[in-house]
């Protein structure tokens, strides 16, 4: 590999990777005259750096209630979603956001009407950097999540233990950290929540429905009612280490013990705000904290049209990244994404060869990305790509191998073997 | 419909587009519309690789002498590779660990060796992979249907007990719908009733109230102990993986084991790999219109090798080759057709059906498959069970009967056995959104020519609930040491203790 980048230049690529997933072509150079410490404060504070707010990527969607459409609906949803990651100017809250869409793995396939999904992903993206107090009691009783795991349904003769274990167990304190009674009182606690359609699919709650039976939870006596179980669940000691780390791991790869505790102090430290922990996840990382780390489908996509200005149309662009196993508002189950080793899994690994294929067939005449590739320049096309460093030797090798008839235009079939190649799927 | 009932609108919107078989032209993103310029084809291009056979040989012209510990042969790269897709399962840094001393190993071994290993293209280069292992075609094979979310048991196997009709008033079967089968206390869903005739015949064995000690009622612990078979401990292998490595005989062979669906962490071994595949209908390599497919492959493959040293870099790398492989195999097996009875796939997953023919077309191919994992999922019926759960189980039972029905034509059906899990068992009383809650004791099925079939082991035992749960009437490390003696053993080893036979398998 080629070393002549300078360690400015690296250190922001690896934050462009791994926080902004992706750079337009141009952007590296803004912003290594920056410096690292201020493209930080950039992605943390987007506001206080000029970055105007933005609209929802849903804007203008106009919901049919219509089986004709159903399918143009969510393919549309899915293209809007898409194209707001690649065009926005406020990353860093938007790849945060699809760290707490993980997180909670509200799914399309469950959660049917799709307007209580947008609203629910907008919830995520304006709670991004916030209070993680607020988020959860948000989410407890936010029309989709009733829907997602059967809060909806949850009544007094008959209680539906499914959220109130996935709060204690994958939303706030994680295993171990609660006991079989803890659920059922949460269950009971939590009871009289419904959405209905002449309640305009907004979250109501129904005294009649509800078990007011005081509860204990979590050792503290008397709990009914969502603030109490918000409160109590939140406010236990094992929650700031929990999402700490869940966080590190997402963003950093693999963490020590060490780091993940002083995150946590520091979560601890400002009453759960999640903005103080994240600039100190990314000072953390910039300071060699975690790992390597191999992408999932979404970002290796995003960071690659990004770069690129490849234009595949969305019902392709959706079925490739299915092929890749990973589709925006389809958590295969209730614990979110898979792990980062899924996507070296064969299927992963044949869809990312197609993807690429896709990309650099749709990428526009006039991309710098194209002519790298089509001057030989690897150096130059490595560091469009975000890798500064350069590509491995095995790679550079298979490039300059390609005869310069493997595809119709000049540079394309170098430009896919460069997206597909290793180096590029390591984060 | 009460005022306040709570309900899911329709219409449901379908999220999941169609895989992109047939392109068409859409709105592209950001820009005018424009036809999609991708070509399609099955996958490249049949062209036999030069030194392919030669799968110990390194490829001709390297120039280069072979490193002190002998040459990469491509059957020892692609051997390396499968490990990657094991290794899904693990996660984490123990999976990360893990890697990173094989791949030490593996890299150190390698130094200085320059290998491009040819494309991988032709079936003729599949069958010699499997071949590695000896006579491939007469040897026994174990399908694994998992069934995640935790299958309800008493709606799978039905009791005439009234306390089950009691504690599920709107859930129960009709006792008129009960699927009966000669002679057991139990019948089954009407879903399951493509399945009854192998019971009658004496070819299917139900066990009833499986679970593992200190069973979990969270998904997460309960799949790790059922995938691992080591309860009540954390380990980094799964039961099948201690069997791939316990029987490992020179070289690692990444399609002795393969994982169809959403599987795969049962199959994470220390020393061996296995092919993870999450849909075989989705599985193909395409490339741009009107390029030269084969170089493209080609260029693909050379990004592989030599290793890195940096040892995520090195999975990225090992991927790619085991994939090419994998994409070969699947390509020569037909999974369609009589599969996808009922359509109850969810995100990229297949459907019980398409994945079981798919696993019957690789036993027939002969290559040495030994284990495949089929995994499903949907199970998790906390709400809206009744519709669901005949779904699920409908897409079980034609999927199983067309699987046994393709392996007996195929002459396949005396060395294969089929066995379900699921991570656990659901309550008894039906809760309030028409579901149930995650429970303990659940049923597993077992089919297979050495099964003593014709009987139910064990019971679901209403009358001494624990908690509100079915007691524990058989251990699935039981039925789990069945199936590996079915395999061959070592079981005890694997196991890490005697447990009980329970007559499962004919003498």
């Amino acid at each position: 590999m080629t070393t002549h980048a300078s360690s400015t230049r690296v250190e922001i690529a690896w934050l462009a990777r791994r926080a902004a997933w992706g750079l337009r072509p141009g952007q590296l150079d803004e912003l290594e005259t920056l410096g690292t410490d201020a493209v930080i404060d950039v992605l943390l504070d987007p506001d206080g750096n000029g970055v105007g707010p933005e609209s929802s990527p849903w804007d203008g969607f106009e919901y049919v209630d219509d089986n004709e459409n159903r399918r143009e609906q969510g393919l549309e949803v899915l293209a809007s979603w898409l194209g707001h990651l690649v065009t926005t100017d406020r990353p860093f809250e938007n790849s945060i956001a699809w760290f707490w869409h993980d997180h909670f793995a509200v799914s399309a396939e469950v959660v049917r009407y799709l307007p209580a999904l947008l609203d629910h992903l907008e919830l995520l993206r304006d709670s991004a950097f916030g209070d993680f107090r607020e988020l959860i009691r948000d989410v407890t009783t936010d029309p989709a999540m009733l829907i997602f795991l059967d809060g909806t349904t949850s009544t007094g003769a008959s209680p539906n233990e499914n959220y109130g274990r996935e709060l204690l167990e994958l939303y706030t304190l994680g295993i171990g950290n609660y006991t079989e009674d803890d659920v059922r009182a949460a269950a009971v606690a939590l009871t009289g929540w419904v959405v209905a359609r002449r309640f305009g699919y907004q979250a109501r709650f129904v005294p009649r429905r509800h078990d007011p039976t005081p509860q204990t939870f979590l050792g503290t006596p008397g709990v009914t009612g969502v603030d109490a179980v918000v409160d109590t669940a939140v406010a236990h000691p094992a929650v700031p280490t929990y999402i700490a780390g869940k966080m590190a791991r997402h963003f950093l790869g693999d963490v020590d013990d060490a780091t993940i505790d002083s995150l946590a102090a520091t979560f601890a430290a400002n009453d759960l705000k999640v903005a103080p922990m994240a600039r100190a996840m990314l000072e953390a990382g910039i300071d060699g904290a975690g790992s390597p780390q191999v992408t999932a489908p979404v970002p290796w996509t995003i960071a690659a049209l990004k770069a690129t200005g490849a234009d595949i149309a969305p019902r392709i662009l959706a079925g490739l990244l299915r092929q890749m196993g990973q589709v925006p508002g389809l958590p295969p189950n209730v614990g979110g994404y898979p792990g980062a080793a899924t996507w070296l899994a064969s299927s992963s690994t044949a869809g990312r060869f197609t993807m690429a294929n896709a990309l650099a067939r749709t990428t526009p005449d006039d991309s710098p990305v194209l002519a790298a590739a089509a001057g030989g320049d690897y150096d130059e096309l490595a560091d469009l790509l975000l890798r500064p460093e350069g590509f491995s030797d095995p790679t550079i090798a298979a490039l300059r191998d390609l005869p310069s008839s493997a595809a119709p235009r000049p540079g394309e079939a170098v430009l896919a073997i460069a997206l597909a190649s290793p180096e590029l799927l390591i984060r | 419909m009460t005022d306040d009932s709570p309900d899911n609108p329709r219409p449901r919107p379908r999220w999941d587009p169609a895989p992109p078989a047939t392109p068409e032209p859409g709105v592209p993103l950001g820009g005018p519309p424009e036809p999609s310029r991708l070509a399609m084809p099955p996958s490249a291009p049949a062209t036999p690789p030069a030194a392919s056979a030669e799968r110990d040989t390194p490829p001709a012209g390297d120039g280069r002498p072979p490193s002190p510990a002998g040459p990469l042969s491509r059957r020892k790269f692609i051997g390396i590779a499968g490990g990657v897709a094991g290794a899904a399962a693990a996660g984490g840094a123990a999976w990360a660990a893990l890697v990173r001393d094989r791949v030490d190993e593996s890299a150190s071994r390698l130094a200085g060796v320059t290998t491009t290993a040819p494309p991988t293209t032709i079936p003729a280069t599949t069958t010699t992979l499997g071949a590695g292992s000896g006579a491939a075609a007469g040897e026994r094979v174990l399908v694994v249907l998992e069934m995640a979310g935790g299958n309800d048991a008493l709606n799978t196997l039905v009791s005439s007990d009234g306390r089950y009709r009691d504690r599920r008033p709107a859930l129960a079967i009709a006792e008129s719908d009960i699927v009966t089968l000669s002679g057991a206390d139990y019948g089954l869903h009407p879903a399951l009733a493509p399945l009854a005739p192998y019971f009658d015949a004496g070819t299917m064995l139900a066990v009833a109230g499986s679970g593992m000690t200190e069973q979990s009622r969270s998904h997460f612990k309960a799949m790790d102990t059922w995938w691992t078979g080591v309860p009540g401990a954390t380990s980094q292998t799964g039961w099948l993986g201690r069997w791939l490595d316990a029987t490992l005989d020179g070289e690692n062979d990444p399609l002795k084991a393969i994982a169809l669906g959403g599987g795969g962490p049962s199959l994470v071994g220390l020393n061996t790999i296995s092919t993870v595949v999450r849909s075989p209908e989705l599985f193909s390599l395409r490339t741009i219109k009107g390029a030269d497919n084969d170089a493209l492959v080609a260029a693909f493959l050379a990004t592989s090798a030599p290793l890195a040293a940096e040892p995520y870099l090195a999975n990225a790398q090992f991927a790619i080759p085991s994939t090419l492989s994998a994409v070969d195999l699947l390509a020569s097996v037909s999974g369609g057709g009589e599969g996808d009875p009922v359509g109850v796939g969810r995100g990229d997953q297949a459907t019980a059906g398409t994945l079981l023919q798919t696993a019957a077309g690789i036993i027939d191919l002969g290559i040495g498959t030994q284990v495949i994992t089929v995994g499903i999922n949907g199970f998790d019926t906390h709400a809206n069970q009744a519709a669901r759960h005949q779904d699920l189980l409908r897409d079980v039972a034609d999927g199983i009967a067309s699987f046994l029905t393709r392996i007996e034509a195929d002459g396949n059906a005396d060395r294969v056995m089929l066995m379900t899990t699921s991570e656990f068992g659901r309550r008894v009383a039906e809760n309030g959104s028409g579901g149930t809650d995650h429970g303990n004791g659940g049923c597993q099925f077992l089919f297979g020519p050495e099964v003593a079939g014709g009987r139910i082991v064990g019971e679901l035992d209403l009358a001494n609930l624990v908690n509100g749960d079915l007691p524990t009437a058989v251990d699935t490390l039981s039925v789990y040491a069945s199936a590996l003696d079915w395999l061959g053993g070592p079981t005890d080893e694997i196991l890490g203790a005697d447990y009980d036979r329970l007559g499962l398998l004919r003498a």
